[in-house]
């Protein structure tokens, strides 16, 4: 498969690490045990589409954000991860 | 008391056998070298100061910082993207990592990994053919043109891999410039001997890098 | 041996070059054929017809197709180390000396013992292993395994290691072309033309497909002149690439495609530096497949008779190699297209036995060719062929009237219609569509960007091939924007459209085979059948239908045709088995490319690396890295006495190790302090410049992730270190933090592992030492030089390095950094700076006993399911802030008393070696999972307490100091006393290190 990079164009799968569903967002500090054992072990097993969290480590070490369907590894779209390079963010 | 002294060496200076390589009966129809005598800094724009990181670029170098995978010839120095919001500074051995502390003082972090990455030279009429057995890039000219760069892979290992001006020689060939981690150096200089060996490959006395 | 003895030769014709006469052996006895030739080709060419025994039955077979299908004639090549089993003779490019056996035959191929198996056929029936070996079930190991694995298996493969040299290779294009057919040829025209990047790879040799067999005429040139201006035109291309001897493996996601490309394959040996085979990965944005179609036999009694050939595959031997499979050729077809085998046998001057045609009527053109050249057509089947190792003796012929006949011939060409070759098609799932008008299964939803054309695509007419192709390639071209003149479509005018009758099966008693490699005979499906086996996956599985090398090419749809029979069910309602890469055999070596012996894996060196190779130093391999593990020196006996003298003599002198293996990532940024105090946890923010602290990071479920020292180098540059193993998981786990859960963080990061050269120097005399190498106007003192200080100093000589006061050795010790080109030089430096006070460099083996030693925890206690109360460090969880694992680290079963602890272990027996693995039971307990308390997790002789000591992590361990414990090592067969005590077993109180 092929992962096109928003920063270096379209990579090769093994330039990249798959990490898992992007959608759990880390609980504040005082969410409590349950919404961090939530975040930590819950997810949807999804087929169809998902948006999914890979690292191009072995590139340009961005974390991306890439929407693919699960059924027929299309993917629909690629986005940086909110902190990736300089951006400014506000908290 | 004996005074220390200080030699320095590359991670290749103890294997690197300038000459042949390879198959022999005909022309080498490719050369590699190994470029040393350089500084390299890595330059990270700090949050939201990525346009001021590219102004100062733009004063101290004369070129602006590349925002895409490109390496931009700038005044004494090689400006080659790195990533998203950065890129390296390579320049001769002199002062570069403090003449890029002054240029980007505020804006931006700074690396220095003049020792961290070893500088290799490909080129030749076999270049594309043999990087095409360990980096999964396409070269093809007209997508990987003359200042093109490309943060990529080789054998697992991250490698800055650009292409600089054709070759003044006879072939006019296009000239790959590749940045190794320079712990992995010495086992990825071998499997491009492999990968070239077919060719005949001409193995140049490593020389400092000249910009 | 000369060319003469070809006795089935043609004296001219085809294409192989008769200026070169070749040489070879088969079986042992030497033959001789032509530049051009396939192995198969030049035994049809010598009259060769038995060439192997099948899998189950070893029955006699001989050579079926004439291509990459072939089911039978699998052969060893070459011999020794270069012996390859299971090699089509079909595909094999003859070369002078070649050297080739039959296989699965003992003790020679026209005397098989096994062959008695056919007696035994009533019982080994389909599912005949699940059936007979069940029980009992300890008879498996010693008598069944066994005797399945004897008779199991077709060629041997080689016993020594491969020699030669495969590699990898990548490839990119617009437009990729699968085949370099008529249709392929066209397709790369007309996308070269446009201006499209092309590439098109053809399995064979040379370029022209089936026109090499059936010739024709394409606007006006003989089909062979077509090819080569074809060829000419392509080539001429700049960005057009034809790669020949290249099978298109696979297709994967997103337009990548694997190809196995046989670049010296048709040499006895490739030339030096050169691979025999390279595995390309091509990433095409569009692909047109034009890959043909493989003719199919039909399924009838003794129809693996050796001299039974494929229809197309007898036209190819006369036509392309000039040899002739028979002298008196029959044929069996249910179409017309069978018939240009007879015109070609006719041609050849061979006698024509006579035509079964499964058809109503003939034609009058082909009744008109039987009465000319004395043959005769027989509306009906073929009943049984009877026959053997000597070939065919006669084909009986059930007539349509219900009378029978009996044709003499010692060859039968079968036609069963053509199947389009859907396999790539159909690798993401897509299930091929049904047509009744060719009784086949063609492409439908074929993966993004891929079409196919032709034959591939169910147009059987040369001429409809040539406009396909032309406009599959035209259109991919189209679609990426390439607007050059395609010019126009290529034209035939060959005969019309071929009328087929479907006929899969003539029923009858004699063994009728569907899949000949694997030996699975129509009545096998009725078993399956009957059984309830009906699903063809389930088919598939049970009766091995279409699970040999060759993937049921020619088979596969026969099996399915008769279970849709049987079951009262169309074809298409039965549907088909999913297609999955690769398409045919790929070799291990070529998967594994360049990456096999010393070239597994890339291997780091540190900067120290050859100066240690020099002393003689022997290394372990530590994930990527090549380690010094330690310095052997003459004389010592084995490795326990040198690190024993390397932890002696940092604990009595000074030593020093290369640890540059730490990971090293400069944390930048305002917020570089927040972002630590995030990632670890204890508190980095409050660190002071010019200062190193251990950190301890979690998982997000509470579990220790990863250890290191970090400085304060400025008040926003830390210089964070990780364990060897996790450098490169830190980093990516960083960056994590960094982008997507704190992107609010100013930070930066980047890895500078490989900039610097780090050594720890350790020992009461690493002062001397250092005041050898640093500038005498650094301050060394505990002073001026604290425990856990951390900055940057001068160097003797005017070099620069960074020192950090920390100990790993529990000795007074400092690491220190140079940049990595002074790396060498600074090892060779302290060892002649040293000379004095016996300065010794010592490897992992001692830099672990001396961790031991001190209680510190590794990568044994780091085991990814303990916490940082588990290793002792609880109290470095800060209770002021947020950290990753915080919350999760609190849970009920990861706060519990009876955890698992770090203690220190002793046998109680100090003459005792204690063993890692070994479990901890409480005293006069039984072992078993219910009492189990632990385990030794780290053991190493102790030069300083002279026994052997160990770590462990034990249940309740540390309220249990003191008790005597049962170590229980099954493995090696150990019961033994052990001491509970605590961790740190050498200098409790730190003084040392403080010192």
């Amino acid at each position: 498969m092929r992962i096109a990079c928003p920063f270096c164009g379209p990579r090769e799968n093994s330039e990249f690490s798959y990490l898992g569903d992007a959608k759990p967002k880390r609980p504040g500090p005082d969410a409590g045990e349950d919404a961090v054992y939530e975040y930590v072990y819950l997810r949807d097993n999804v087929a169809g589409e998902m948006a999914e969290l890979w690292y191009h480590g072995g590139g340009c070490r961005a974390w991306l954000q890439v929407r693919r369907n699960t059924v027929t590894h299309e993917i629909l779209s690629v986005e940086p991860a909110a902190g990736a390079g300089a951006a400014s963010v506000t908290p | 008391m004996v005074e220390p002294s200080w030699t320095a060496t590359t991670p290749l200076s103890r294997i690197y056998a300038p000459g042949r390589h390879g198959v022999k009966n005909d022309a080498a129809r490719l050369s590699m070298a190994e470029l040393t005598g350089f500084e390299l800094v890595q330059v990270m724009a700090r949050r939201g100061m990525w346009s001021p990181t590219d102004q100062a670029c733009r004063e101290a170098y004369g070129q602006a910082a590349p925002a895409k995978p490109q390496a931009t010839r700038a005044e004494g120095a090689l400006l080659i993207w790195s990533g998203p919001d950065q890129i390296f500074v390579l320049s001769p051995r002199g002062s570069s990592l403090e003449r890029a502390r002054l240029a980007f003082a505020g804006m931006a972090s700074l690396s220095d990994q003049s020792d961290g990455r070893t500088l290799l030279r490909i080129s030749g009429i076999k270049a594309r053919d043999m990087l095409a057995k360990v980096c999964s890039l396409d070269l093809h000219p007209a997508v990987f043109p003359a200042g093109a760069a490309a943060a990529t892979s080789i054998d697992h290992t991250s490698v800055n891999l650009w292409r600089g001006e054709d070759s003044a020689g006879d072939d006019g060939a296009a000239v790959f410039y590749l940045l190794v981690f320079s712990t992995f150096a010495e086992s990825l200089w071998h499997t491009l001997l492999d990968s070239g060996a077919e060719y005949g490959i001409a193995i140049d006395a490593a020389t400092p890098w000249q910009g | 041996m000369s060319a003469a003895d070809q006795t089935q030769r043609l004296a001219k014709g085809g294409l192989i070059d008769r200026s070169k006469p070749l040489g070879f052996s088969f079986d042992g006895k030497s033959f001789a054929g032509y530049h051009g030739d396939t192995l198969a080709s030049a035994l049809v060419a010598n009259g060769v017809r038995l060439v192997g025994r099948s899998f189950k039955y070893h029955r006699p077979r001989g050579i079926l197709t004439a291509g990459s299908e072939e089911p039978n004639a699998l052969v060893e090549l070459r011999t020794g180390a270069r012996r390859e089993p299971n090699t089509r003779a079909t595909t094999i490019e003859l070369y002078d000396g070649l050297v080739a056996a039959s296989q699965n035959r003992w003790p020679s191929l026209d005397f098989d013992i096994l062959s008695v198996n056919q007696l035994a056929s009533p019982i080994l029936v389909a599912g005949f292993y699940y059936k007979t070996f069940m029980w009992p079930a300890k008879l498996w190991e010693a008598l069944y395994e066994p005797l399945i694995r004897r008779a199991a298996g077709l060629g041997r493969a080689a016993t020594q290691s491969d020699p030669d040299h495969y590699e990898k290779a990548w490839a990119h294009c617009d437009v990729l072309v699968v085949g370099g057919g008529p249709t392929g040829l066209a397709a790369a025209l007309a996308a070269g033309r446009a201006g499209a990047r092309v590439i098109l790879c053809e399995e064979e040799p040379t370029l022209g497909g089936r026109l090499l067999s059936d010739g024709g005429t394409i606007d006006g040139l003989p089909a062979t002149d077509w090819i080569a201006q074809a060829a000419d035109e392509l080539s001429a291309m700049l960005d057009v690439r034809i790669m020949t001897r290249t099978t298109l493996t696979g297709a994967y996601d997103h337009g990548t495609h694997a190809a196995l490309e046989r670049v010296n394959d048709h040499l006895p040996v490739p030339p030096e530096h050169q691979p025999r085979q390279r595995l390309w990965r091509i990433v095409a944005k569009r692909t047109v497949v034009a890959a043909g179609a493989l003719e199919r036999p039909i399924v009838f009694g003794g129809n693996d008779v050796p001299g039974i050939m494929l229809a197309s595959a007898v036209r190819t031997y006369i036509n392309r190699y000039a040899a002739t499979p028979a002298k008196r050729l029959a044929l069996f077809t249910n179409n017309d297209d069978g018939w240009k085998t007879v015109d070609a046998a006719i041609a050849a001057g061979l006698t024509v036995a006579g035509v079964v045609d499964a058809r109503q009527e003939a034609s009058a053109d082909q009744r008109a060719l039987a009465s000319k050249h004395g043959f005769a057509v027989l509306n009906g089947v073929v009943d049984h062929v009877d026959g053997g190792r000597k070939g065919i003796g006669s084909i009986e012929v059930a007539l349509a009237g219900g009378a029978r006949a009996t044709l003499e011939a010692d060859g039968l060409a079968v036609s069963g219609g053509w199947n389009p070759s859907v396999g790539l098609t159909s690798q993401h799932r897509g299930r091929p569509k049904w047509r009744d008008d060719i009784a086949a299964f063609v492409p439908d939803g074929a993966p993004p960007g891929m079409s196919a054309a032709g034959a591939a695509n169910g147009a059987f007419l040369l001429t409809d091939c040539l406009r396909e192709g032309h406009s599959a390639g035209a259109a991919a071209a189209a679609d990426l924007g390439f607007g050059g003149s395609v010019g126009a479509a290529p034209s035939s005018d060959d005969a019309p459209a071929s009328s087929l009758t479907p006929l899969w099966h003539v029923a009858g008693k004699k063994k009728a085979f569907v899949d000949f490699q694997n030996d699975v005979t129509a009545s096998d499906i009725a078993l399956a059948a009957r059984e309830g086996f009906q699903s063809v996956e389930h088919l598939k599985r049970y009766t091995t239908l279409g699970m040999a090398t060759d993937q049921g090419k020619s088979s596969n749809l026969q099996g399915l045709a008769i279970m849709a029979e049987l079951t009262g069910r169309s074809i298409p309602q039965t549907g088909t088995t999913i297609y999955r890469p690769p398409y045919v055999p790929v070799a291990i070596g070529a998967l594994a490319g360049h990456h096999r012996d010393e070239n597994f894996h890339s291997v780091r060196l540190t900067p120290s690396h050859h100066w240690a190779a020099e002393r003689g130093a022997v290394f372990v391999d530590t994930g990527l890295w090549k380690r010094a593990q330690w310095y052997p020196i003459k004389g010592e006996k084995d490795w326990l006495e040198s690190v024993t003298r390397e932890v002696k003599a940092v604990r009595g002198g000074v030593g020093f190790c290369d640890v540059s293996t730490l990971g090293k990532i400069d944390v930048h940024g305002p917020n570089a302090g927040t972002f630590l105090d995030r990632v670890y946890i204890n508190t980095f923010s409050t660190l002071a410049v010019g200062k190193a602290r251990y950190g301890l990071m979690l998982r997000e479920d509470g579990m220790v992730y990863d250890d290191g020292t970090t400085s304060r180098l400025a008040e926003d540059h830390y210089f964070l270190t990780t364990t060897t193993a996790k450098a490169g998981l830190v980093m990516q786990h960083l960056e994590f933090c960094r982008q997507v859960l704190f992107p609010e963080l100013d930070v930066q990061l980047t890895s500078v592992s490989d900039q610097w050269a780090q050594f720890s120097i350790a020992g009461p005399r690493t002062r001397d030492l250092l005041c050898e190498i640093v500038d005498p106007g650094e301050d060394l003192s505990n002073e001026g030089f604290p425990f856990m200080a951390a900055r940057e100093v001068l160097l003797r000589g005017g070099l620069k390095a960074r020192l950090f006061r920390i100990s790993f050795s529990g000795e007074m010790a400092f690491e220190i950094s140079v940049p990595a080109r002074f790396g060498d030089a600074l090892a060779r430096n302290m060892m002649i700076a040293g000379e004095q006070f016996g300065v010794t460099p010592y490897g992992t083996e001692a830099l672990g006993v001396m961790r031991v030693e001190k209680g510190h925890v590794a990568g044994p206690e780091l085991n990814g399911m303990t916490t940082a109360a588990d290793l002792g460090l609880g109290k470095m969880m800060s209770t002021k802030k947020d950290f990753i694992g915080r919350v999760m680290a609190g849970r009920e079963a990861l706060v519990a008393a009876d955890r698992q602890v770090v203690v220190g272990i002793k046998p109680v027996d100090k003459a005792r070696r204690l063993r890692s693995g070994a479990h901890v039971i409480r005293k006069g307990e039984i072992p078993g999972p219910d009492t189990d308390g632990g385990y030794v997790t780290s053991v190493c002789f102790s030069p300083m307490l002279g026994q052997w000591i160990g770590l462990g992590l034990v249940s309740r361990g540390r309220e249990r100091i003191g008790e005597i414990a049962s170590a229980h090592d099954p493995l090696r067969g150990e019961d033994y006393e052990i001491e509970l005590c605590h961790p740190v077993f050498y200098d409790p109180e730190g003084g040392r290190q403080r010192g």
